[in-house]
């Protein structure tokens, strides 16, 4: 497997390339080119052995981190193929690599994953789900292999040693053992909210931490206002 | 004529100069600024039928024709959307592109609708536009613009295919399988036949739109 990453300019995307036997799997609707030989599957996200209904309730759980409920698989039926991929936003697409480190991302900063990645979903818990703008659910990445993850504008990667603290609304991907709160930015109550800042996330421990230099959130909060009402 | 695509993939504009008594023919709106030595002509291109065409294709009903007079001049020429410029030389050929890919050009190039019959109104629109002759066509997408060659067939998703050379043909599919299909609700994609070029964005305006609509102000019922 081979994933090309095209970082030139404003619009991120991936060309992965398999070969027979290979597997990718991405957020369904992700993908904007293939290969003829491509197969495409969707499937929605589900455990091995928790059947058809079981299926339907991962799906369900994936749908509330914001995300759309289902899958696509591709697969190369004879010979080299590929598949491009490119998330909604204007900005970067990255590629982690998943092995040594496991990887949590925050609900739409998923874009795909290689076969040998097992997705699970995180429950963040009411508290965190409801304040943090990074959706209820987190999706884990564990097992072996490369993980494509997307932000609004630019990504970087930061080592944490001493903890970091991150705006609600920046946060890609983190690796596991890193633990987090979601607190308020100043001192007081008041002065949180009206230094702009609101509520951030205080991240304990060691590990890597992926962010995205723009909120994709604020532009919907400049754009939206600028439409027409949707019916309620 | 010379011409330069700067601050391409992401913002591309086209550049031009124009020495004296040559044109370009420009999508109305798409001109972003000119020298005064730049004269501007609106013109219905082809009469008023081609004219209608154009419209149903999404295009506009007149073309701006900009030519330098009384001394040779620059014109800037960048589509609505922040994406990609192609630049592609016709030599007696056509080629068929997307609603709003077309951008400007140069030399004896006519632009009219095609009809894309029932898989028009699957695909992105009912009406494709067709665009032959020779001389210099720019085209452009939201997003990055990315060339294939395509030999055999090729598949693209709904909404992301540019324009392709007329030795390509393309029908509507389903991607996946039908029993997933009914429960899931499938996507439907393009697939392309034939051997020849094809190019392909990679943002959909559509699903930009699609995320933004959950923003939007909630209409309340004052009775």
């Amino acid at each position: 497997m081979n994933i090309k990453i095209d970082t030139e300019g404003a619009f991120g995307s991936a060309i992965v390339v398999l070969e027979p036997g290979e597997k990718f799997v991405s957020e369904a609707g992700a993908m904007y080119r293939a290969s003829p030989n491509v197969d495409i599957e969707v499937v929605s996200r589900k455990k091995e052995g928790q059947g058809f209904f079981g299926g339907i309730a991962a799906g369900l759980r994936a749908m509330m981190a914001g995300e759309t409920y289902h899958l696509s698989s591709y697969q190369v039926g004879g010979g080299t193929g590929e598949v491009g991929l490119a998330p909604t936003h204007q900005g970067e697409v990255r590629k982690v690599e998943v092995g040594s480190e496991t990887w949590i991302c925050s609900g739409g900063s998923y874009l795909g994953s290689s076969g040998g990645i097992d997705l699970d979903t995180q429950y963040q818990g009411l508290v965190k789900g409801m304040f943090s703008k990074e959706g209820l659910v987190f999706v884990k990445a564990s097992g072996q292999g490369e993980l494509l993850v997307n932000g609004f504008g630019r990504i970087s990667e930061v080592t944490i040693g001493n903890g970091i603290t991150i705006d609600n609304g920046h946060l890609i991907a983190f690796t596991e053992g890193l633990e987090y709160e979601i607190s308020k930015a100043g001192g007081g109550w008041i002065s949180s909210m009206m230094s702009g800042e609101g509520l951030v996330m205080k991240f304990r421990g060691q590990g890597k931490i992926l962010v995205q230099s723009h909120d994709p959130s604020r532009l919907g909060g400049v754009l939206g206002p600028l439409l027409p009402p949707r019916k309620g | 004529m010379k011409y330069d695509i700067i601050s391409a993939p992401s913002y591309a504009l086209v550049e031009m100069s124009l020495n004296e008594g040559e044109s370009v023919i420009v999508e109305p709106g798409s001109m972003s600024w000119m020298d005064t030595t730049i004269k501007t002509k609106t013109e219905m291109k082809g009469g008023l039928f081609a004219g209608l065409k154009r419209k149903m294709a999404g295009e506009s009903f007149f073309l701006n024709t900009y030519t330098a007079e009384g001394g040779s001049g620059k014109i800037g020429i960048a589509p609505g959307y922040s994406g990609d410029i192609v630049v592609k030389e016709l030599n007696d050929e056509t080629i068929y592109m997307e609603r709003g890919a077309y951008l400007c050009h140069v030399g004896n190039i006519e632009t009219s609708a095609t009809w894309e019959g029932f898989r028009g109104i699957f695909a992105e629109g009912m009406l494709g536009l067709r665009v032959s002759g020779t001389g210099l066509l720019f085209f452009g997408s939201y997003g990055d613009v990315q060339e294939v060659d395509v030999e055999g067939s090729y598949t693209v998703d709904n909404g992301y295919a540019v324009a392709w050379e007329s030795s390509l043909d393309y029908s509507i599919a389903r991607s996946g399988r039908r029993i997933r299909s009914f429960l899931f609700g499938d996507q439907l994609i393009c697939k392309y036949h034939g051997n020849g070029k094809l190019w392909i964005q990679t943002r959909s305006p559509r699903n930009l739109a699609a995320w933004v609509h959950p923003f939007r102000p909630v209409q309340r019922d004052n009775k």
